[in-house]
């Protein structure tokens, strides 16, 4: 028994917005969402970098231990990699096929994970050791 | 049609699908792929930023160990590809923005758009440059 067989949905239902890849809009939609919060992240972050340019060691951490920058820094942190994750697994699936496709989805997630716990690590480290 | 005979050894002689060798080179094209060039480039390039920030959390050496490379010729080449690739990137996706809530696909704002991004991701690594430099 399949499923339209026991389902109330109608056919055309069951089939509207899946196009004819049938998933994927998610992926699409978040990718969307962050890059428009990280136009606002990523200018403020680059903004940030230009004061600590002549800033030692010392002068690093002391702005770094601000909740501002440390916040600003946490946030663009967290969405790009995120965002990055997402772009990165679409350059994938275009491009790559069968175990390939699987290890490389894999390697991206770790990958984009461990860059982002990192600055988020160095980040926490920084304001409260 | 001859070739169209299933039973022929010959391959029909149906259009094959296109592939890239044959489209003509347009602006818009090429700024669909620096965005997707640079994405991939600031992928890889998130490690300096992670690497910045652990070097800033630990001791001194391990940060002037980090400063040391990005005052090199060789780091300040990566910093600026990296500077240029973000500009690019966040530009061109506002453009992808905006077209995805569907403005500018017309003739001259496509252009204009795609020109746009291009002009303006390098002004604003050059502003950032110049700002760099200034500050010694």
């Amino acid at each position: 028994m399949n499923e339209s067989d026991k389902s109330l949905r109608s056919a055309l239902g069951r089939a509207r917005y899946l196009g004819s890849a049938r998933r994927g809009s998610q992926d699409a939609w978040l990718t969307h969402v962050s890059a428009a919060a990280l136009v606002l992240l990523a200018s403020g972050f680059v903004l940030m970098l230009l004061t600590l340019l002549n800033k030692d060691y010392n002068g690093v951490r002391a702005e770094l231990s601000h909740p501002f920058p440390a916040i600003l820094t946490l946030l663009f942190a967290i969405v790009a990699t995120f965002h990055m994750q997402l772009g990165m697994r679409s350059i994938i699936l275009d491009y790559l096929h069968g175990h390939a496709r699987e290890w490389a989805l894999v390697a991206n997630i770790c990958f984009a994970s461990a860059v982002g716990l990192a600055c988020v690590y160095a980040v926490l480290r920084i304001g409260f050791v | 049609m001859a070739s169209s005979d299933p039973t022929s050894p010959l391959p029909a002689a149906r259009p094959l699908s296109p592939h890239l060798g044959i489209y003509r080179f347009t602006l818009t094209m090429a700024m669909s792929i620096a965005h997707r060039i640079t994405g991939a480039g600031l992928y890889v390039g998130a490690l300096l930023l992670a690497w910045f920030l652990l070097a800033a959390s630990m001791d001194a050496s391990a940060f002037s160990y980090f400063s040391g490379f990005i005052q090199s010729i060789f780091g300040r080449l990566i910093l600026f590809g990296f500077t240029w690739a973000l500009f690019q990137h966040l530009l061109g996706g506002v453009r992808h923005l905006i077209m995805d809530a569907g403005y500018g696909m017309d003739e001259p704002e496509r252009e204009q758009m795609a020109l746009a991004t291009l002009i303006g991701g390098l002004a604003l690594t050059l502003v950032v440059w110049a700002i760099v430099v200034a500050a010694g």
